[in-house]
């Protein structure tokens, strides 16, 4: 290659001198892999090393193919672009190339002329070589410098003319530290011991402490789940919920416990191969057992199963080596070295799992009892599927057969590696792999620094933006390799870095030279992950559940969000703490993931997710100002600072404003803020309703301990009804109507013949048969108790109801519910409501064949009112300073890591 | 084949295309540059390839597969043959979602009439939607690869039968933006109590930024979630905290210099704006008596005929998309609520009126020249009554069908009167001018003034578009105006 190099510089200098170019030095050829190649890669999708569309013969992807040394048409003359036929038709003015849209503009001709000129010498891409560890640069201030990494930033900057920032103070690094290393504030505490902790190792304590501290895990554990395309359903239609969170556990504690990267690696690819696998090994192969299953009527399974299998390839060329694989299981890649065949080739290592679609998402591993997991397991001899090209990607197209292997364009499989999944995690991780190492250390980068060193995280491809510090990339990289793949040793690097600890404001001259920070003359500063956000709020305020793993939870979400087909599954908010355990352990649904989450740029899980993009929308602001969740984390913050400080207004403030952003108010801040917190008390003092449910907005928001019944179902102790399966007059449903000629009979009703056992766990509670098709019943219910709120049915029925309150339309449904399900009372309905003696007149519907099972069992139940805690003063008082953490939990500092 | 385009096009189509780069590079790597949020607003409106002919889209899309067969392709053929076994050749190497063996054919049992000047036939099921028939272009040669829900609805929206791939509604705000800040760009409608099967991935921005994805706007409770103050917030109380908080937002930009904060103070504004705005415009109550008895829409209902004028009063307000999803029309007749007899009527009883309304009304506030309403479910039903329960079942219907359905378009540079495309005698298969999804996409979009071949957006090494990798996808010329 560097000889290679040599030859076409000598070249390009003798022919400059031939051509005598007026003004450019004679050896200044535009450089190959910033200048030419985003030019060349335009051509590609029609001249690139897919063979199968390529255009005229002509191949512009190898100086071979250009040249046509290879057989090919050629394209370029090296030396002389007058005579190079790719000149002439990017300037022709009849169908100039490239045909459609993107024309070159005359800069891109003239640095292709110049490049030709120069000798047309092609590079490898970078990112196919392994790493080698570079010499350290020289910098012209060493004692700025805590580690390598600071050399690699430094040099850059003094390249550029550029001084680094100051270091961030210590409540800011504290912060920053903590959010980064564990996704958590730190406490008042911690940081002013931090602050006062003079000595020179005082950080390099905190640091360490974060990285041992649990939260770490469910921190990081994070970022490979997006990877993982981590949900708890099983997506496509019915998106059934799965028991995966094992998998999740086991990326936690293996964070926690640092597990080198490498065993990281091969455990969660072919944890199963393996010899003596422990439960946890299988466990871990959970990773590929996060593809979608579609359980859905009249499906093939084998289609399914060949879209996991594609998944998978795609998802391990994106997790380990940002490569877009996926690009090739239609056609050979347009611009990287991996044909379509190739593609099969690694398609054929993960062909030969057991799973297959199936709707109990088999195999699985029973971990204990009642609670099975899906894990890989490896088709034994016989049973084991032959592998083929499939032509256009389709599975039921099939080309040529072929065999496992990995691309000729990259080392060969280890030695004596087995020619399965685990030979090819064992060729992911080894040293000879140039885009694993380097993959892994950028992702951390990047979630330390907001952009990674290869911005574009998901591609290292030739489509992928260069690195911005190639030499840091490849020291990074070795460096993870020869202190035995150590994930945490990586981290703790960067984060004593002085680079890292530097503040993060910026001067406008600062912000004018360098937009984007990309060379890093001042610390990183975005905003928090749609987890931190949450989490933040609810650490804060002292309502964190701090318990860690086990099945996912419902947190507090708006009615009405799962509205799913095929299914009767509520969210029910979880009880007690549990609905305050971090973001992590929340229930997600791929087809209706938690709606404030995704608001904040969370992925739904149906695919690999190598970066969040992060956007800035109001929607996001009505989340931090109006989700209930964080009222509620600001209604508890003012109550813990209340409980905990000084009884002055200053106090109570600054205890509030340093739990969220440890750091305390300036004197402008806290006036401004108690300006607020006077103003909004002199407003609630006028309205004590408000300054009620403020400092009380918990016992607004979970209403489950004031529900009460109404009407009881079968449930409890159902009344007896007057019913009749004949059809009677109009005025059936009105409170005068007499129905004393109707049967009696309690709930639940229904019939269930002794062949069917579909409907068996209501048999039991079937307590008056109906087996018509329509089913006529009237009860009378009182409504008396002070402010009744929120009237609805709670329903189980297998076919379609209508009900009426007093003679007005109250609620109906066409479709079952095979659980009790709220039905909201109609609001005419609730205005005819008296304290006693109302009326529910309820027409059941069977819809279903004639023998088939029906039922039908009803209640109604209200709210009671709230009991306030606090009254009066002491209601504002608490109220106002929950309006004032509201918007300290709103500031743009708090929702930002600075 | 690529409409042929000038240089002049191309120019301002790079211009675009670059803008819109640099709006996106600049939102993700969080640096608004000096810039303040109202130019890189990644929702500002942008300018289009070519002249756009609809300015709006309307799609209504109807969940399960609406029945062609009874709605608006007759045919006496199946109907002499109704009964008689479905013809071997038909069923050789094909799959269906329940039909196993042999099937009947099922004639229809609604009658069909020509209605309007174009003399297009429309069933009984929809005696308004003939009156202004004239208006739509009928395509009744409409075929899909899929024949199970989610993958067919997501095929249709995403053109890709797989989760993950951006909805057409966020390609569409991506692409041009919107006209009015103070509304979400792309706005979701459901009625009939279930979100289709496929999900919130219908209206999902796939490989977009989040930003593009739709906004389900809801008639009961918050009409977009978490636009209500918390209890005990006046709204008073609100302007005064966010007072607070751009003051103390404000000293901190001054001292951190960060452009993201100038972006998000606005953000906070509009937030307020909207939370007075989307009622406003979810608040159909002032509509006169006269417009509520033309879409039969009653205040504090949710119905398809409140969605419709939704519809209307969104784009009206400049919205870019609004996306009605109704469910319920899987007529598979294995109980009297998906019997084509019993059930269907009810289906149609509750789109036919508010259809025929939204299409009149936009007339005649003269907005239907620049906005588009799109029909269709996802696929059609069979021809074939449906045998899921051999003899003993008592109800009719029909179960899905991949291979010819009907859609129809109307308004923003539409031909109205059109009838595309025919189906063989017994509808199975389409006999003349096949549309696929992809070709509806395009359409889509070369209505908005986006060139579907071009129009992209790079993903993970690929340039992803709507129509998909290949260009198999064709603009419909023959429905444009």
């Amino acid at each position: 290659m560097a000889l290679h190099w040599i030859t076409s510089r000598t070249l390009a200098a003798a022919k400059a001198g031939i051509l005598a170019l007026a003004w450019l030095p004679a050896s200044a050829s535009p450089d190959f892999a910033t200048e030419v190649r985003p030019i060349l890669q335009k051509c590609l999708p029609c001249h690139g090393p897919d063979g199968h569309s390529r255009m005229a013969n002509l191949r512009l992807d190898s100086r071979p193919g250009a040249t046509g040394a290879d057989g090919g048409y050629a394209g370029l003359v090296p030396g002389d672009s007058k005579r190079s036929r790719v000149m002439v038709r990017v300037q022709a003015d009849a169908s100039p190339m490239p045909p459609a849209g993107e024309r070159l503009s005359s800069r891109e001709i003239e640095t292709l002329g110049k490049w030709i000129d120069a000798g047309a010498a092609y590079e490898r891409h970078w990112a196919f070589d392994p790493p080698v560890t570079p010499e350290l640069p020289a910098v012209s201030d060493p004692d700025w410098v805590q580690n390598p990494v600071d050399r690699f930033v430094l040099a850059r900057l003094d390249d550029a003319g550029l001084r680094p920032s100051r270091e961030a103070n210590r409540h800011t690094l504290i912060r920053r530290a903590a959010l980064d290393l564990t996704g958590l504030p730190p406490s008042p505490a911690d940081a002013d011991a931090f602050a006062a902790d003079k000595s020179p190792e005082a950080y390099s304590r905190v640091v360490d402490r974060l990285l041992a501290s649990e939260a770490f895990g469910e921190h990081w554990a994070r970022v490979w789940l997006d990877l993982a395309r981590y949900a708890d359903s099983m997506g496509y239609e019915k998106d059934t919920l799965r028991t995966i969170w094992p998998y999740r556990d086991w990326v936690v504690r293996a964070l926690n416990d640092n597990m080198p990267f490498d065993r990281f690696t091969i455990l969660q690819l072919a944890g199963d191969l393996l010899p003596d696998p422990s439960t946890d090994d299988l466990i871990a192969t959970g990773f590929h057992r996060n593809t979608m299953t579609n359980t859905e009527g009249g499906t093939d399974d084998e289609e399914f199963r060949d879209a996991a299998v594609k998944d998978r390839v795609a998802t391990t060329g994106q997790a380990w080596m940002g490569l877009t694989w996926g690009c090739a299981q239609c056609h050979s890649h347009k611009y990287d070295p991996l044909s379509h065949t190739e593609f099969y080739s690694l398609y054929a290592f993960f062909n030969q799992t057991a799973d297959a679609d199936r709707n109990d998402d088999s195999p699985t591993l029973e971990i204990s009892e009642g609670l099975s997991s899906p894990v890989l397991s490896e088709l034994a001899g016989d049973e084991r599927r032959e592998t083929f090209v499939h032509k256009s990607g389709n599975f039921m197209n099939r080309g040529e057969p072929v065999e496992p292997g990995v691309p000729a364009a990259f080392h060969p499989l280890p030695e004596g590696a087995p020619m399965n999944r685990l030979g090819l995690a064992q060729w992911l991780v080894s040293d000879q792999n140039p885009l694993t190492a380097r993959v892994a250390v950028n992702r951390v980068w990047a979630r330390l620094f907001g952009t990674g060193i290869v911005a574009t995280e998901e591609d290292f491809g030739t489509q992928g933006t260069p690195p911005t510090h190639p030499g840091l990339l490849d020291w990074l990289a070795t460096d993870f390799m020869a202190t035995g793949w150590n994930l945490k040793a990586v981290i703790r690097n960067l984060v004593l870095s002085s680079t890292y600890r530097q503040s993060s404001d910026a001067s406008a001259a600062a912000l004018e030279a360098d937009p984007e920070n990309s060379l890093l003359a001042r610390g990183a500063r975005f905003r928090l992950a749609a987890e931190a956000v949450r989490d933040q709020a609810l650490a804060a305020s002292g309502l964190l559940s701090r318990k860690i793993g086990g099945p996912p939870v419902m947190p507090w979400q708006p009615p009405g969000i799962w509205q799913v087909v095929y299914s009767n599954r509520q969210w029910e908010t979880s009880p007690g703490p549990e609905r305050h355990r971090r973001a992590l352990y929340t229930l997600w649904r791929r087809t209706s993931p938690y709606p404030s989450m995704t608001t904040f740029d969370a992925p739904s899980g149906e695919t690999c997710t190598v970066r969040r993009i992060r956007t800035n929308t109001p929607l996001q602001a009505l989340v931090t100002l109006n989700d209930p969740t964080l009222m509620e984390a600001a209604q508890r913050l003012a109550g813990r600072a209340i409980a905990e400080a000084d009884p002055t207004d200053q106090a109570v403030l600054e205890r509030m404003f340093r739990l969220v952003l440890t750091r305390p108010p300036s004197e402008t801040e806290r006036d401004r803020l108690i300006a607020l917190h006077t103003d909004v008390s002199r407003d609630l003092e006028a309205h004590p309703e408000n300054a009620a449910k403020l400092a009380s907005y918990d016992q607004v928001l979970y209403t489950s301990s004031r529900r009460h019944a109404l009407l009881a179902d079968s449930r409890t102790e159902a009344p007896a009804w007057r019913y009749t399966t004949e059809a009677s007059s109009e005025d059936w449903t009105l409170s005068e109507f007499d129905d004393s000629e109707w049967s009696l009979g309690r709930g639940a009703f229904g019939f269930s013949p002794a062949t069917a056992d579909s409907d068996a766990p209501y048999k039991e509670s079937l307590a008056t048969n109906w087996d018509t098709t329509d089913l006529w019943m009237r009860v009378q219910f009182d409504a008396h108790g002070p402010g009744l709120d929120g009237f609805r049915f709670e329903i189980r029925h297998s076919g379609g109801f209508e009900a009426f309150v007093n003679g007005i339309p109250a609620a109906m449904d066409l479709d079952g519910s095979g659980i009790h399900s709220p039905y909201q009372m109609s609001r005419a309905a609730v205005a005819s409501l008296r304290p006693a003696g109302n009326t529910l007149a309820v027409r059941a519907i069977h819809t279903g064949l004639t023998g088939a099972a029906r039922n039908i069992d009803i209640g109604i139940t209200a709210l009671r009112p709230p009991a306030f805690r606090f009254e009066g003063g002491q209601a504002v008082a608490r109220a106002a300073w929950a309006v004032v953490a509201n918007v300290i939990l709103n500031l743009d500092e708090a929702l930002t890591k600075s | 084949m690529h409409p042929a385009v000038g240089f002049a096009q191309l120019q301002t189509r790079r211009h675009f295309l670059d803008g819109c780069q640099l709006g996106l590079a600049s939102m993700f790597l969080g640096s608004a540059g000096l810039m303040r949020a109202s130019k890189t607003d990644p929702l500002a409106p942008k300018r289009p390839h070519h002249e756009p002919r609809a300015k709006s889209i309307i799609y209504l899309h109807m969940a399960g597969g609406p029945s062609q067969l009874e709605l608006f392709d007759p045919k006496p053929e199946l109907q002499r043959h109704s009964g008689a076994d479905c013809p071997k050749h038909l069923l050789e190497g094909k799959r269906f979602a329940f039909i196993k063996g042999v099937p009947q054919l099922l004639g229809t049992p609604y009658k069909f009439e020509r209605v309007g000047q174009s003399g297009t036939w429309v069933s009984e099921l929809l005696p308004r939607f003939a009156k202004v028939a004239d208006e739509a272009a009928i395509i009744r040669s409409m075929t899909t690869q899929e024949f199970n829900h989610a993958p067919a609805q997501l095929l249709l929206h995403t053109g890709n039968q797989r989760l993950g791939s951006a909805s057409i509604g966020a390609w569409a705000t991506y692409g041009l933006g919107t006209e009015n800040q103070d509304l979400p760009g792309f706005v979701v409608l459901v009625s009939g109590n279930k979100t289709p099967s496929a999900g919130k991935s219908l209206w999902g921005s796939g490989f977009l930024p989040s930003v593009y994805q739709g906004v389900q706007c809801r008639t009961q409770g918050d009409p977009v979630l978490f636009l209500r103050n918390p209890e005990g917030m006046s709204r008073s109380m609100r302007r005064r905290t966010l007072d607070a908080l751009e003051d103390l937002n404000r000293l901190e930009q001054g001292r951190s210099g960060a452009p993201d904060t100038l972006a998000r103070i606005d953000q906070y504004e509009l937030a307020y704006r909207m939370q007075v705005s989307v009622p406003e415009v979810m608040d159909i109550s002032q509509e006169p008596d006269s417009t509520h008895s033309l879409y039969g829409t009653e205040p504090g209902k949710s119905s398809f005929a409140n969605n419709c004028l939704l519809a209307r009063r969104l784009v009206e307000n400049g919205v870019r998309f609004v996306q009605l999803y109704d469910w319920g029309w899987d007529h598979h007749g294995t109980a009297r609520r998906t019997d084509i007899r019993y059930d269907l009527p009810n289906r149609t009883r509750d789109i036919d009126r508010p259809i025929a309304a939204l299409i009149a009304d936009l007339k005649r506030r003269g907005l239907l020249d620049e906005t588009l309403v799109v029909w269709g479910g996802e696929f059609g039903r069979t021809p074939m009554r449906e045998n899921r329960q051999g003899d003993k079942t008592e109800y009719y219907g029909r179960d899905h069908h991949p291979f010819a359905f009907t859609m129809w378009m109307a308004g923003g540079g539409i031909k109205g009167g059109v009838n595309h495309g025919s189906t063989d005698d017994i509808g199975y298969y389409v006999a003349s001018d096949p549309v696929t999804p992809r070709d509806l996409q395009a359409t889509m979009l070369q209505l908005l003034g986006l060139d579907p071949y071009l129009f992209h957006y790079r993903h993970k090494g690929l340039r992803e578009r709507l129509i998909g990798p290949t260009n198999e996808g064709r603009v419909i010329e023959e429905l444009l105006a």
